[in-house]
This record gives C-alpha cells, structure tokens and sequence, in this order.
C-alpha cells in the first residue's frame, strides 16, 4: 500500500474549552516552574493533564488573572510617559484611589467587615503625618510610617465595635466616624489654622519640580509603586494564612470554630493591619496633594469611593481596580461636563447594580451560572426518567463506558417492560420461589442484579412464630436505615416477596 | 432647661421621627435600606417651595380677607409636598425594588441603586436650580405666645400637633387594617404571603410612597427652620438613619424613642454654651455609639425584651 | 374539558438540573375530595407548588376552571402565585408556611384576603372555629408559640377561610401525633364540599383509606391510576 495515497490527517477543535491556554510539551522533558524568591509560590497556576483522546501530556494555565493583571497595569505604566500632563495626574489619582479601593477590599471582602470609616482612617493618618512633618520637622521619608502608626491607632479603635455589632449597623454607625473626625480635626486650631487644612507640606517630589512634568512623572511612578505595594498587600493578606482562615469561617462559621479557628480574631488582625496600610496611604495622599484639607472627610468623596468598589464589585482586588478606573475617568476625565460628571457615574451604579448581582467582575460568573441553570433545565425537560444519556450530557461524563452502559440498561428495560403481563404477575404471585417460565426467570435476574437503591428488603414483626412481614426500602445511602413503604402487614413469606416483586415492575414500569 | 427648650426638642423629635420611622418601617416590611430618603426629602421641599410660590399670591387673593389664607397655604404646600415624596417613593420603588426585588443579593444591591438615587436626585437639582438655598413662607404661623411665663413659638406647636397626629393616624392604620396586616404578612414569610393571595410587589408600593410621604411631611415642617437646598436632604437622612439604627432598624417604638432622645441631645446640646451647635453630630454619633455598644441591637431590642 | 376543576396535562416539573414530575396528566372534578398518596420525595409536594407556580422550572398545561395557568414560566419564583390564589386555589403547604408575629386571628385573616372574603371574614372565622374548636380558645395566641398540632390547624384553617374551589392541603400528618393528626384528617374529611373540591396529599395511606372519593398514587413523578401495590394492574 503506497503511503501517499493516505488522506492527509486533520484535526478539528472538539470540545468545550478550546480557548484554553495549552501547552504541548515533550513527554521526556522534566518540568520545571519558576517559583517567586523566598516562597514556595509559583509565578503561574500551570497544571499539568494527560490527554485522554490524543494521550498526549497537556499543561494548561488554571489562572489567567496575572496575565491580565500583567497587560493591564503593564499598559497603564509604558503608556502613561507618553500622555498629555493632565493624564498623567489623572492616572496617578487613578493609582491612590485604586490602592485605597483595594485595601478596602480587604475590609469589606476579605475580613467582611462592612466598614465605611476609610476616608476617615486615611484623613485622620494624613492629617496626623502632615502635622509630625510641618509642626514636629519629621522628614518626608518617616511620613509614611507614621501615617501607618496612627492607622494601627485608629483601626484598633474601630475594631472593637465590629465584632459586637451586626453589618448594616456597622456599616452606618462608620459613616458617623467620619463626620466626627471631620469635627474633631476642625475644632483643634493648633492643628489646622487655616480653616481645616494643613498646607506646605514636605514631599517626594522636589519643590520647584511642583507641577512639571518631571514632577508629575515622579508622582504617578511613586502612586504606580503604592498601587503595587496595596496589591502585594492584599495578596498577602488574602490569600495566605490570615484570609485563608477567613474563607474557611465564610464557608461555615460553627464548623470552621469547632476546628479550632479563631474567625474573630482573625478579621480583627486582617481589619487592623489594612487600617494601618490605609494610614499609609494617608501620609502619600497629603505628600502628593502637599496640603490637606476638610474635604476629605465629606459624604460625597466617601460615595464616589464606594461608587467605585460597588461598580467593580465588592470583595475583589480587580472589581476595586476596574470600578476605580472607571469612575475616576468619568469624574476626572471629562471635568468639563460639570454636575452631570456625578449623574453619569450614578447611572453607571444604577445599571450594574440592576444587572450584576456582584460587580462587574461578577458578571463573568454570573452568566456562565445562568447559563448552565438554562441548559440543565432544557436538558431535565428532555430526558426521560433513567433513560439514555443526551448528546450534550456526554460530553461532561468522563468514563464513556457509563454512557454505553446507560444505553444498554435502557434497551433491556424496554425489552423487559414488553414482557410484563398479568400472566406473568400471576405466575410468580403463585410461586414467588423456584422454577420459573423464561421470561419471569429474566426479569427476576435483571431485578437481582439491580443497584442497593432500587432494592427492598422484608422486615419480620412481632414474634419468631406468628410473624407478619412488612416491606421497607433501601436509602442507598450508608448510614442512613430503609424506611418502611407503608403500613402493609403480610401473612406469610411468600406474600411479601410478592409484594416486593410488584414494587420492583412498578419502579420498572415507571422508569 | 425651659419649656421653650422642651418644646423645640419635642420639635426635633417630631421632624426626626417622621424621618426615622419612615426607614425602620421600609427596613422591616420590603427590606431595604432607603438611601434615597435624603432626596425624597429635597425633592418635596422643592416641591413645596414652588407650590408656595404658586399659590401664595392666590391664597391672599382669595382669603386674604378671612383670614384663613395662611393656614390653607399651609394645609395646600404641606399636601403637595406629601404628593411629591409619595410620588418619589413610587420613582424609587420602580427602580429600586421592581426590578430586583427577588433576585440575589438584594439588600446590598438595593442599598447601591438608592443610594446612586440619592446623588443623582442632589445633582440634578444642584443643576436644575442651582445651589442657592431658598426659603419657604413661614405658614405655619409666627410668632410667640406666654404659656405659664414661658414663651414658645407657634410653628414648633403647630409641627408637634401635626407630627403627632399623623403619625398616630398611620400607626394605628397599619396595626388595625388590612392593609397593615398584608405588611407584617409579607414582612414575617413572603411564600406563606404569596399563597393567600397577598402579592409582595402589590404590598410594597403602597409601603414606599406612604414612607415617601412622610419623608415629605419632614421636608416641609423642618423647612420652617431650615432652608430648601439640594443637599438639605443629607442631614436628615443620616439623622434619620442613625435614630433607626439606636431604635433598632424594624421597631417603630424604638425609633420613636430614639428620635425624642435624640430630639433632647440635640436641643440641649445647642443650648449648653462651651458645646454649641457646632458639637451637634458629634455628641449624638458619640451617644449612638455607646448606646449601641451597651446594646448592639439598639432600643427596639430592648423593648421586645422587656414584653417578652 | 367541562365538569373539570382542575385538568392537568403533561406537566413536568423540577429544580435545575433534577426533574421531579414526569409528563403528568391529572384532572379533578368539582366536588370531589380525593387524595395523592406516594413516599417522600416521590412529587406530591411538588405536583402541588408547580400549581401554585411555585418550582424552580415547569412546562406543560394546567387549566383551572377554565383559565390556562400552566405554561413554561419565565418570571421569577411565586410571582404568578397571588394570582392564582386569587383565581381560588387555596393551598395549605408543607411544614406549615405561617407568620410567627401575628395572632390566630389576624392569621386566618390573611387566608381572606381576597375582597369578597374579607367583607365576611367573621363569618368565615367563626365557620373555622367550629371545625377546631380549640382555635377560638387561642384566638389571640401568636402563632409562633402554638403547638405543633394547633399551627397545623390554624395552616389548614387559613386555607378555609378563602373563597376557593379548590383546596391543596399537603401532608396534613407531617410531624405529628397519630392521634392528632388523626383529628386533623378527620376534619378535613368532615367538612363539606358542595362544588368546591379537596386534593389531599399524604404519606400515610392508611390515614385516608376509604374515606376519600379517590385515591392516587404517586410514584417517581408519574400518577399510578389507584393505590396499594397488590392490585397493581
């Protein structure tokens, strides 16, 4: 047979995730990951398969978001040198409101402490830095410490509410924190003469680089490195011991205890430390702006922050990045649009709220929930009780074997119900034991070889001597005792065999 | 402390009660929290500062000579701001309920979308006409008059009579008619509701624009005092919120009692001098927080207890 | 289809991916009391909220007294069930969905809610108490302090004080006493029907038999025309 002749091979995409990222590599070659420095972490989520079809060793990428991550604020970083000077300042405010959002996160996801004092934090921590710089002569560089001093301070105070009072009542009584904060700072005149607000404030940046590019340049790069700081503190703080404790109470609070995990504790340690990194970003903001004033602790800024994190989606790191990008470009970005800037982002809420159930970055989930929801209904729609396996169903079942066996069970169950007759019934009602015609000997053996769930058993009551029977049914569950079919008694053996073999034609009939 | 201090916090309590008992009873029957409270009570100021202007003329046309022209003025602006916060409360029942009233996560999304409601509703105004402020005529009459060597002023009385009997008028309503008990039927089980015929989207539009109303009822009383703005909704909301969160969101007993309680801190509050009216918020969140330490689930909590 | 309540044809029913009803047909005449009887888990709950529009999906036809209420449904869970309800279709569920804060009167209230009921609601109240007597005792008793075997009555009775044709009571026996479930049954069977019609839906076979003018089957989601495995064909 001449080898040319053979058709040329081809290979069609079957299947339902052919988007994945999949590598093929050599069968022989020792795989190697790279692993982050001083951690056993992985850069990325590889995952190594066998191929059942091609018997091909397969890696596939479980978690794409660190390449998203990676385009997204890669882009966001090579393009920003490149963009006009209010862009610049734009995608800096972008960056300090993004990290605030994703530390917030961590309160409200992670800790799910529905708290709403984080401008009040990062105001009362900005205020106390800029003071220790232009009052006490603390240099810029220890600012930042001490805004995150003063956060510890402020979060330890407001921890010890949360664990009494219940979320709504917590989350309302934290938006008076702010208000009290507000008169508190106003009321010190040492601290703030000029109505409210500290001014010349020492910063990073260089004095006559004020408002150049160079220094607006330096500004978004420093905002660039808090955003990565916040996030590597979220990563930290949540995926790692204290927030994996913590998803473990989400999942069930009382089993969660009962092994021997502190929850409580654990959101108090995760509230206090992202209240510090909030102080933090506090002592950056008043670096950046070099003054601060009253305004940080109003009601509207607190509502456009929660705008955002609500927008993205509440407890995740990329809903704060995402629903910050947008609403700061709708609020910075097109400033000559006056009061209706507010109303775009208000209707921006409005709409995601009434779609998502959680955020945008929830949609993703959302639909492919729906989705499923939709297909397993049609799908229930269509089968017949134990019957064959549909097309679509085949495809989710890995052993196909099942499938066949399925086909098989179904075809002799047609067969069988063909050869129910009253006749049959009557032969065995006569002789439940013994020699049996064909048809009653096939339908008895397909019986006998039937699964525990489909089974009954007989139950003896009362006395060794004068005993009547009753019928129960198997769980099928182990650990779980059969339960008596109804209140029948039955006189002799015989009668409840019988009874037992009209129970399994009428499951048979039925299936 | 006189009785003019007496009356005037009685006089807070009033308006703050109107706004207060208006959330509880939104939180405990349809199960949100209604951010947009602050807007609906901008709206049906502005509501009524309008109709004031519009009407105000014919009134002293018509009965100027009877004398009755400024009670009627009075009884026509408060109507037509009770239209406007029922006629809000209907915007934020369309909105915010309707739509996602029985898909997940709706106390959260339902607190989002009122709230957007809420800046929305400031922003448009803030547009529309601007941030001045505007004041209402003083219909509800001037003036003082001695009553056992204390003078008190006529408008305060007058808001305290009204406040009273209205919402008497309504709490009795809602415990004794059919109405009332299709709320605390849907409020206790919404299935068990639904199979006697009681339709939890039919029971909460009526529930909405009654809290509306009131809403209304507080932006025309209080605007004897304080001028009609777009953001003269935000204080009375919070206020509004934190007196439902000391009474115990859901009780209205209990937030009746924390609006007279807060009523008497913040009269007295105004009245001690080294305090003043600047420390107002302060020592009332400062009250609340103990309060609701001491018991976290605010005075509603305490009053089941002691009927247990 | 005339002379028939309730005329049901090829209903399915389930929740997500599981199906509970199998392509039922069923159909009950005015003035009949009749009863389904099956295991647990085998549909009779579910046969009675896919009804009420009560289930995570359905398909199929369901024609009340001349009105088509089946249907695929594309709303959400419950928001035809007022409707339906107000159609006269009074179901009384399983477990008994009751409301803890009111008392045992403004509960059977809510079982009139419809406007024709309500204007004659103390009759209709006074008609309950004769048929459990030991409500009118506890009249103003909250419900949520009751005994199981009172909040069971007060359940059935709110059914009663409705203007329906139709009454859908589910597992009257569940959880309690023989004996008061006993009494229960008992009432439900005393009380008389003229034109109206009873589906009673029950476990326990031996509570109903021979005291209702039919009995049904239920068995993995499909009706078996009369009961008891030993006169199976």
């Amino acid at each position: 047979m001449a080898p040319q002749q053979q058709p040329e091979k081809r290979f069609y995409e079957v299947g339902r995730r052919r988007h994945e990222i999949t590598l093929m590599p050599d069968g022989t070659e020792v795989w190697r990951r790279g692993r982050v420095p001083l951690t056993k972490r992985h850069w990325l989520a590889w995952r190594g398969v066998s191929n059942p079809k091609s018997l091909r060793r397969e890696r596939r990428l479980l978690d794409k978001r660190p390449l998203w991550w990676t385009i997204g604020l890669g882009g966001l970083l090579v393009a920003t040198p490149f963009l006009s000077d209010q862009a610049i300042n734009i995608a800096a405010i972008f960056c300090i409101f993004s990290a605030i959002n994703v530390i917030w996160t961590l309160i409200i996801g992670t800790a799910g402490i529905f708290s709403l004092a984080t401008m009040a934090v990062v105001g009362m921590s900005g205020y106390a830095a800029a003071a220790a710089n232009v009052y006490l002569g603390v240099p810029w560089p220890l600012m930042m410490p001490v805004g995150a001093l003063v956060g510890l301070v402020l979060g330890g105070f407001l921890a010890l509410p949360s664990t009494r009072l219940d979320g709504l009542y917590y989350a309302l009584l934290t938006l008076g924190v702010a208000e009290i904060c507000r008169v508190f700072v106003s009321q010190i005149k040492a601290l703030a003469p000029a109505n409210g607000s500290i001014n010349q404030v020492d910063s990073f940046i260089p004095a006559d680089w004020l408002l150049q590019r160079p220094g607006l340049l330096l500004g978004f790069f420093a905002a660039f490195a808090l955003l990565l700081a916040a996030l590597l503190v979220f990563r930290l703080i949540n995926s790692e011991r204290l927030g994996l404790l913590l998803q473990a109470a989400r999942e069930d609070e009382a089993f969660s205890e009962a092994t021997g995990i502190d929850y409580r504790r654990a959101r108090l340690w995760v509230f206090v430390l992202s209240s510090g990194a909030l102080g933090a970003i506090g002592a950056f903001y008043v670096m950046f702006y070099r003054s601060i004033s009253l305004a940080v602790f109003s009601l509207d800024q607190l509502l456009l922050l929660f705008a955002m994190i609500v927008i993205g989606g509440l407890g995740r790191s990329e809903g704060a990045v995402i629903g910050t990008a947008i609403v700061v470009l709708i609020d910075k970005g097109m400033l000559d649009l006056g009061p209706l800037r507010i109303i775009i982002v208000t209707a921006v809420m409005i709409g995601v709220a009434l779609t998502a159930h959680n955020g945008l970055t929830g949609v993703r989930a959302q639909f492919r929930n729906f989705r499923n929801r939709k297909k397993s209904e049609r799908r229930a729609a269509r089968t017949e009780k134990g019957g064959e396996v549909m097309p679509e169903e085949a495809t989710e079942i890995a052993d196909k074997q099942q499938v066949y066996y399925r086909l098989f069970d179904k075809r002799i169950r047609d067969r069988l119900k063909a050869q129910i007759t009253p006749e049959l019934i009557a032969e065995h009602k006569a002789k439940p034991l013994g020699q049996h015609s064909d048809a009653l000997d096939r339908v008895l053996n397909y019986f006998r070889r039937g699964e525990m769930p489909d089974k009954y058993a007989i139950l003896r009551v009362g006395e060794y001597t004068s005993s009547t029977y009753k019928v129960l049914a198997f769980s099928g569950r182990p650990g779980h005792p059969p339960r008596v079919v109804d209140d029948k008694l039955y006189a002799t053996m015989d009668e409840a065999y019988h009874a037992v073999f009209l129970l399994r034609v009428n499951d048979l009939l039925a299936s | 402390m006189d009785a003019g201090l007496i009356v005037y916090a009685l006089y807070l309590a009033a308006i703050y009660g109107l706004m207060a008992i208006g959330i509880s009873l939104l939180w405990s029957s349809v199960g949100m929290v209604n951010m947009a409270h602050g807007a609906t009570f901008a709206f049906a100021g502005y509501a009524a500062y309008f109709a004031a202007i519009w009407a105000g003329p014919l009134a002293k046309d018509w009965l100027g000579a009877t004398g009755w022209s400024q009670p009627a003025l009075a009884v026509f602006i408060g109507l037509v701001a009770i239209c406007a916060g029922a006629l809000f409360g209907v915007v934020i029942y369309l909105v915010a309920y309707l739509t996602i009233h029985d898909k997940q996560n709706f106390p959260v999304r339902s607190l989002i979308i009122t709230l957007a409601l809420n800046l929305a509703t400031v922003q448009m105004l803030l547009w529309a006409f601007g941030p001045q402020q505007k004041a209402l005529p003083r219909v509800f009459g001037v003036g003082r008059f001695d009553w056992l060597g204390m003078s008190i002023r006529v408008d305060q009385v007058v808001t305290i009579v009204a406040t009273t009997l209205l919402l008497g008028t309504v709490l009795v309503w809602l415990r004794h008619s059919r109405r009332g008990l299709e709320i605390r039927a849907v409020m206790q089980n919404a299935e068990g509701a639904a199979l006697c015929g009681i339709s939890s989207r039919k029971t909460a539009l009526p529930i909405m624009m009654l809290t509306g109303a009131l809403a209304g009822l507080a932006a025309v009383l209080l605007s004897q005092n304080v001028f009609v703005s777009p953001t003269a909704g935000v204080t009375p909301l919070i206020k509004g919120l934190t007196i439902a969160l000391l009474g115990g969101l859901g009780s209205v007993p209990g937030a009746v009692a924390g609006a007279v309680l807060i009523g008497f801190i913040e009269a007295a509050t105004g009245a001690i001098p080294f305090l003043g009216q600047r420390y107002v918020l302060f020592v009332q969140f400062t009250f609340i927080v103990c309060v609701l330490l001491i018991r976290p689930r605010g005075l509603g909590g305490l009053l089941d207890e002691t009927r247990e | 289809m005339s002379g028939k309540l309730l005329n049901i044809q090829g209903l399915s029913a389930g929740y997500g991916p599981l199906r509970v009803l199998h392509e039922i047909d069923f159909s009950v005449a005015a003035g009949e009391r009749l009863a389904i009887v099956g295991l647990n888990g085998h549909g009779k709950t579910t046969l009675f909220r896919a009804i009420m529009h009560l289930v995570g999906w359905q398909q199929g036809s369901i024609v009340f007294d001349g009105t088509e209420i089946g249907g695929t449904r594309s709303l959400g869970e419950g928001r035809r069930t007022p409707g339906i309800v107000r159609l006269g279709v009074a179901m009384t569920p399983q477990g008994d969905a009751i409301f803890p804060g009111l008392t045992v009167k403004q509960h059977l209230d809510c079982g009139a809610y419809t406007k024709a009921a309500w204007r004659d609601r103390a009759l209709r109240r006074d008609h309950v108490y004769d048929i459990f007597p030991q409500l009118k005792e506890r009249e103003q008793a909250y419900v949520g302090k009751l005994s199981g075997g009172e909040r069971r009555m007060v359940s059935v009775g709110r059914a009663l004080m409705a203007d329906a044709k139709l009454y859908l009571i589910d597992e009257p026996s569940l959880g309690l006493a023989p004996r008061i479930s006993q009494r229960v049954v008992d009432a439900l069977i005393d009380i008389g029907l003229d034109g109206r019609a009873m589906v009673i839906a029950e476990q326990n076979v031996a509570l109903l038999t021979g005291k209702v003018d039919r009995m049904i089957g239920m068995h993995a989601g499909h009706l078996r025309g009369d009961v008891g495995h030993v006169d199976l064909l």
